[in-house]
């Protein structure tokens, strides 16, 4: 418990800041996406780490709710894909889609669409480890 | 409509439709009968949240503009309610207090989606103009 609560949690807390002050230079400054890029396989890692201990709390016994630490853990990492979703408007991914409406980015535009999801992901990454946090007792 | 504008709404939508499904789906699955319409509310509002995301995403214009007044609407008159008749509500929804418990993030949310949409409507019913003249 004193790991998750003295170093996995305040580190999950300080990367989802390093997250979204990432996102937003990379919206101002599209040459930032390469940052980002590692920023994001770092958030990537965070989680898995948060994961892993959070489970290991749980099946050592902790009190928290399961269903609901689950929940959390399990939303925390299906927002992590999110972070991407800029490829997806690139032009070769979108010419082997048949939508007309599909949108189509260039270069400079899915920098700032994933800076922009970078924001967005890590406010809600920040909060859903807040609450495994309230939930296990170490917030 | 412009591409960054509408993927970053397609991000904010599926993350709300994640939150607001997750908690609909824990309260309706083991306490639906302590309060059900605040939970039914809540799980109505997680399902119209993932439609717009992928309204959207597919380029469904008018369903994405009814979906947004639609949760616009809910929101305001469900926070309203809370205020005015709190026995309705045993329990909070996701746009109880105008959805404070999620940072006013629901009643944010679609009156910027309704600015990007309209504007966009508008965007394209000029092009067509010019293109027909």
């Amino acid at each position: 418990m004193e790991l998750y609560s003295g170093l996995i949690y305040p580190a999950v807390l300080v990367w989802c800041a390093v997250l979204a002050a990432t996102g937003i230079v990379t919206m101002v400054w599209v040459r930032a996406h390469r940052v980002l890029q590692g920023v994001v396989t770092g958030m990537w890692i965070v989680t898995a780490i948060q994961l892993v201990t959070v489970l290991v709390l749980l099946i050592s016994g902790n009190d928290a709710g399961i269903v609901l630490t689950l929940g959390y853990l399990l939303a925390s990492v299906a927002l992590i894909p999110l972070l991407g979703i800029g490829r997806l408007g690139a032009p070769d991914a979108a010419a082997l889609d048949p939508d007309p409406n599909r949108p189509v980015l260039q270069p400079d535009q899915i920098a700032r669409v994933d800076g922009g999801a970078a924001l967005i992901i890590a406010i809600a990454a920040a909060v859903l480890a807040w609450r495994v946090a309230v939930l296990l007792g170490a917030a | 409509m412009n591409p960054i504008g509408r993927i970053l709404l397609i991000v904010a939508y599926a993350v709300l439709g994640l939150a607001a499904t997750g908690r609909s789906v824990v309260q309706i699955s083991t306490r639906l009968s302590e309060a059900p319409l605040p939970y039914l509310l809540s799980g109505a509002s997680a399902i119209l949240y993932v439609l717009i995301a992928i309204a959207l995403w597919r380029g469904w214009r008018r369903v994405a503009i009814v979906g947004t007044t639609v949760e616009l609407v809910g929101v305001i008159v469900v926070g309203a309610l809370g205020y005015l008749a709190p026995d309705l509500w045993p329990d909070e929804t996701v746009w109880t207090g105008f959805g404070s418990a999620y940072g006013w993030v629901p009643l944010a949310l679609p009156v910027i989606a309704l600015v990007v949409l309209v504007r966009g409507s508008r965007a394209s019913a000029v092009v067509d103009a010019s293109g027909g003249a």
